[in-house]
């Protein structure tokens, strides 16, 4: 109870450092959001006529609280550009990139935990060091080329197999579901196999290590194969290494996938983020900026938690 | 490590044991634990990913079919031989917002102008101006009053009337509150309605493009008593209402029913749709889910078949390579500006960009008042670039460095081609690809820059070169005066004279380089009717749009 008060206590600190560090970066960077929609043809006066009508002209401190008081009745704010809610805006893009991103981790939990678990099994040697280069060739594949090849062999249009869309996301959405889920399996797939070597790699190194360790032999004592206590005891040994792979894994992807997002045109959060960005639609960008520190939060928060179900040892420790 | 003999990796005999459901921890023999072992391989953890992924490819399979089955099922409903009631037309720049009065950018004068919203006055796809809210006006010999006599009957798609207090108010505010293009309606001084189906503007000085303005965002007429979010909603009295509007997206309109003119809208529901990536945007229109597609890529279109209209329109985008004229850059030498000029091979960056764009010597494009071919004055050649840069003090050993700034919307090829052919005049090229934002900072605002490159697709905009201010830093005393004798003139010929005159002053002293007259090209599915192809960037008037899908 107290470690979780504590952990709450630094949650909140952490959010507010965060948006201030946020706030003062972006107003660092060059160029502003009235001149950004004033184009190329545009009076100086007619930009001052803007940045007065949006507020842009108020000191920062004052624009600060503006926004760190709408957090606080949880509102995030209108875009400045578009005039819609940054709520709604980044749900639509979250409704891409979580299904694309729950998708890709399933892909890759499906590939790297049982080759890790393989990769540790055998004592070929020869086999072996076919896992290790499979772990090295699918960490090390960039993302644009996997994801080109893949439209290459697979995209209407242009593959070999054409079965899935090339790019982008039906303008239905999900109230076509099917058509949904198609366009993000191609995407799934790239992410699926890039993350899915690091997961190998990450199964295979803590499965070594618990197989050296003692454990299995262990268990090996008390009657297993080394196969079944790789299994049984190996892996639930790896576990909570595991857990803390795959929920900082998770949450790096909801911006790692933007290479991925951009290259299949998928209007989710990275891509709009950058594109945020580029207009300088600084209230969307330091409120989307400050849901993702959030999100990190709590999954680092998750992870802890699962840690010490998964492993009692550590509850006990820091009850002392 | 442990590696006993039991960690055999191959599985060996299928013998099954009585053993079978012992607990791990009872203590047996040597030989029933192997036994017992073996006798677990059918529920080894292979099975369950065998499970899993069979599972993941029958979903997968399933999806596939019912996506498949109700595309079938829905082409087959659309019947040939009759008109669509729905039309949806591929564009590539997506509006971030509806805000016209507030935000930049043509991607809204196409959408909206002429289809949602109406101006006083109107353009054709010649570029011309036509008649619109008004259906005729007056100028007064001295050029000074404008008298627009409205037609009647007119009312906005919410129903409320529009007349000549609408227009009052319209032009009011966009002077009050500096709305975007307020700086077009120069000379302003008044506007007024004696009754309600009159308007008169009158002006401090002539001013002949003041029509032409009017005929663009400047002349929109919106409803003085309507209450919306403009950002999000549109309320205007065009042939069209909005249906939907979803930013970066697309943009759905309904046909009024009561629209108060004869131009009424031909295809209940058309919607645009905005593609980014120009692939995409082929493969929807190859697949049907667009019937139009503006612009489409030249190279890609070669891949049309018959099926498909692929027409290049003429347009006044200008692909300006800016030159820093201001002091203190190497490009404020005459000499430098020139050599540049000589060192381009126009035709060369025309075909490889698929060959419908146009050569353009000057600032002034064909649809624009005072058009004059002026790509004569520096044809391709490199030595005449070399001996004007060696004159300047530069040479091979002592080349010539600068630095190509622009914007990432314009991608790398065109700054890559730059590059190779400068270099050839011993011109060592930099290229600096940045964001729009950045680059309005660094290059428009501060002017800290050697070369820039910029489509400036408004029309009209020859102002641009009469003030020293604007980032080319171009400011030439004549320019100037020719230029405001063309704008105070109320004579029309002789305007086109004094700006023609003036577009060669610019294009001789190579203020800059016009890299090429950006022609838009744009593919019609077979049965389209009424697609505008001219001009259709700024000015896309969709009420004659129809599509009758073939037999």
């Amino acid at each position: 109870m107290k470690y979780m008060l504590r952990r709450l206590a630094m949650f909140v600190v952490a959010l507010i450092v965060i948006s201030i560090i946020v706030f003062v970066m972006l107003r660092i960077l060059p160029g502003d959001i009235a001149a950004v929609m004033a184009g190329t043809n545009a009076t100086p006066e007619r930009v001052a006529a803007l940045r007065e009508q949006m507020g842009l002209n108020k000191p920062l401190v004052s624009q600060y609280f503006d926004w760190i008081g709408g957090l606080f009745h949880g509102d995030f704010g209108e875009s400045m550009l578009t005039g819609q809610p940054v709520a709604t805006v980044v749900g639509s893009r979250a409704a891409i990139t979580f299904p694309l991103i729950v998708m890709g981790m399933a892909v890759a939990l499906l590939i790297g935990i049982p080759l890790g678990y393989l990769s540790v099994r055998t004592t070929n040697r020869v086999v072996q060091s076919i896992y290790q280069s499979i772990a090295i060739i699918g960490g090390a594949i960039p993302a644009l080329w996997g994801g080109l090849l893949l439209i290459l062999l697979f995209a209407k249009g242009v593959g070999i197999l054409p079965v899935f869309p090339a790019q982008g996301f039906p303008s239905t959405g999900w109230a076509n579901p099917g058509k949904a889920l198609m366009s993000l399996i191609l995407p799934a797939l790239t992410v699926g196999i890039i993350v899915g070597a690091t997961i190998m790699r990450y199964t295979r190194a803590s499965l070594q290590t618990i197989s050296s360790s003692g454990y299995v032999e262990m268990a090996m004592a008390c009657g297993m194969t080394r196969r079944k206590a790789l299994w049984h005891v190996g892996l639930r040994l790896a576990m909570p290494q595991l857990v803390s792979v795959v929920g900082l894994t998770f949450a790096e992807m909801i911006t790692g996938v933007m290479v991925i997002e951009n290259l299949f045109a998928l209007p989710g959060i990275g891509t709009g983020l950058v594109s945020d960005l580029g207009h300088r639609d600084l209230i969307a960008v330091q409120s989307e900026l400050f849901m993702l520190a959030a999100f990190f939060l709590v999954i680092g928060l998750l992870v802890d938690l699962a840690h010490r179900a998964l492993d009692p040892r550590l509850g006990e420790e820091s009850n002392d | 490590m442990t590696q006993q003999n039991n960690g055999s990796p191959t599985p060996q005999n299928e013998h099954s044991s009585a053993s079978e459901n012992t607990p791990n921890t009872s203590a047996s023999t040597d030989s029933s634990l192997q036994a017992h072992a073996k006798s677990e391989k059918p529920r080894s953890p292979w099975r369950t990913w065998v499970i899993a992924i069979i599972a993941v490819i029958i979903v997968a399979a399933a999806v596939f079919a019912i996506v498949n089955h109700t595309r079938a099922s829905r082409s087959a409903q659309q019947s040939a031989g009759e008109q669509a009631d729905t039309v949806t037309i591929g564009l590539k720049l997506a509006p971030t917002n509806l805000d016209i009065r507030n935000t930049a950018g043509t991607a809204l004068d196409q959408a909206l102008i002429g289809n949602v919203y109406e101006g006083l006055v109107s353009r054709n796809s010649e570029n011309k101006v036509t008649p619109g809210l008004a259906k005729s006006w007056d100028v007064s010999k001295d050029g000074l009053t404008y008298t627009f006599h409205l037609n009647k009957n007119m009312h906005f798609s919410n129903g409320d009337e529009l007349n000549a207090q609408d227009v009052v108010w319209s032009i009011e505010q966009l002077e009050e509150k500096k709305y975007h293009d307020y700086d077009t309606l120069r000379n302003f001084k008044s506007v007024t309605a004696p009754d309600d189906d009159t308007v008169v503007i009158t002006l401090s000085k002539p001013y002949s493009q003041l029509l032409w303005s009017l005929s663009g965002r400047a002349g929109l007429v919106f409803d003085k008593d309507a209450k919306y979010v403009a950002k999000t909603q549109a309320v205007g009295s065009g042939p069209y209402k909005l249906a939907k509007f979803t930013p970066n997206n697309s943009i759905e309109l309904v046909a009024d029913e009561n629209y108060w003119g004869a131009n009424k809208a031909k295809t209940k529901n058309v919607t645009l749709r905005y593609f980014a990536d120009d692939d995409a945007a082929v493969n929807a229109l190859k697949s049907g889910d667009v019937q139009v597609l503006a612009p489409v890529n030249a190279t890609l279109a070669k891949s049309l078949g018959d099926d498909y209209t692929v027409k290049a329109g003429d347009g006044t985008d200008k692909y300006v390579l800016a030159m820093n004229n201001a002091s203190g850059k190497a490009t404020a030498d005459k000499r430098v500006r020139q050599a540049i000029r000589y060192a381009i091979d126009h035709e060369q960056l025309i075909a490889s960009r698929g060959g419908a764009d146009k050569a353009l010597g000057g600032p002034i494009p064909s649809l624009d008042p005072g058009y004059e071919d002026l790509t004569n004055l520096y044809p391709h050649d490199l030595a005449k670039a070399k001996k004007l840069l060696s004159e300047a003090g530069y040479s091979a050993s002592n080349p010539l460095k600068l630095t190509l700034t622009y914007p990432n919307t314009y991608g790398t090829e065109l700054g890559d081609q730059l590059r190779s052919q400068l270099k050839e005049a011993n011109i060592d090229l930099k290229v600096n690809v940045v964001e729009f934002s950045t680059w309005l900072q660094d290059v428009y605002t501060d002017k800290d820059y050697d070369l820039s490159m910029v489509d400036h697709n408004e029309s009209h905009d020859f102002s641009q070169w009469t003030n020293p201010d604007y980032y080319y830093g171009y400011d030439n005393k004549e320019v100037q005066d020719l230029a405001s004798k063309a704008l105070s003139s109320t004579d029309e010929t002789q305007a086109d004279e004094d700006l023609k005159a003036a577009a060669k002053i610019v294009s001789e002293d190579a203020a800059a380089d016009w890299l090429f007259n950006y022609r838009v090209t744009s593919a019609t599915a077979k049965g389209v009717e009424g697609f505008p192809f001219n001009m259709n960037q700024t000015v896309m008037p969709l009420a004659q749009l129809t599509y009758t899908p073939a037999k």
